[in-house]
């Protein structure tokens, strides 16, 4: 299911691997119609992308489910990307990060993803909503002046 | 994601091109796979043309890394540029690589 507005966009899919690459690209051209950023776009892509690779492979750990994903210019800063699964319980804020200093011996393959997602956003929160794991994430996707598509429509008005 | 591989002289140069996701990252797992089984040890990784890259394409690269080490072999990177190199960054991965600004300076490395 699809539904893509002005301002909000919400898709929702089997949480599988094979649908990540669709999934990012119509949040990408969302994000394009919003006038978001370029650089902001690849950050989003970076963040979601390690969001949903994380509830398919550990909140649902193999098994089948859906993911949904939510994306809202909430105002003219900041831009909201929600993932909500149904998933076990699975809150990536208290995951620590992996140790970046060390050398290719004592490195860890995994633990990289989460890390990607904290740096790629502004700000990052998970709640349990019922039987949702819930994952919201802001970024800053302008400099706070209007992008040009909505100076055309408030010109308008 | 597209992979060139070619060899020249002992050294194997892998040139990524497009976005190294969790989708493709396993072809590039597998092209390592059999460049190792080949015996090849010195392999040049060109990112010129590579516009994205996450968590599962530098797992692939580590896990490269990590075979080649003990057996005396190199993964020596060249070409980053733009969200692949912030990538590199911030991961400490530029820190634990060889890193080029050029395949020529690759090549000429070691």
């Amino acid at each position: 299911m699809k539904t893509i507005t002005m301002s909000f966009f919400q898709i929702i899919l089997p949480a599988n691997i094979n649908h990540l690459s669709d999934i990012i690209e119509d949040l990408s051209r969302w994000m394009e119609q919003q006038g978001v950023m370029r650089d902001r776009i690849v950050r989003v892509q970076l963040a979601v992308e390690e969001a949903l690779v994380n509830v398919i492979r550990y909140a649902y750990q193999g098994k089948e489910g859906e993911v949904e994903l939510q994306g809202e210019i909430a105002d003219d800063q900041r831009l909201v990307i929600k993932i909500l699964d149904n998933g076990t319980p699975f809150d990536v804020c208290t995951v620590p990060h992996p140790d970046i200093s060390c050398g290719i011996r004592d490195r860890k393959i995994g633990g990289l993803g989460i890390y990607l997602i904290h740096k790629m956003v502004d700000e990052l929160c998970y709640r349990r909503e019922g039987d949702r794991n819930v994952l919201t994430m802001f970024i800053r996707w302008s400099n706070g002046n209007l992008p040009r598509s909505r100076q055309d429509a408030h010109a308008g008005a | 994601m597209e992979i060139d591989v070619r060899k020249e002289g002992q050294a194997v140069i892998i040139s990524l091109t497009g976005r190294m996701d969790a989708v493709s990252a396993p072809q590039f797992d597998r092209t390592v796979e059999d460049l190792l089984a080949q015996g090849d040890r010195r392999i040049i990784i060109d990112f010129v043309a590579l516009e994205y890259i996450s968590s599962a394409g530098l797992q692939s690269i580590l896990a490269l890394a990590k075979r080649l080490e003990p057996v005396d072999g190199d993964v020596i990177l060249c070409n980053l540029g733009g969200p692949v190199k912030e990538v590199f960054d911030i991961s400490g991965f530029s820190i634990i690589f060889p890193i080029f600004d050029s395949l020529a300076d690759a090549k000429a490395s070691g």
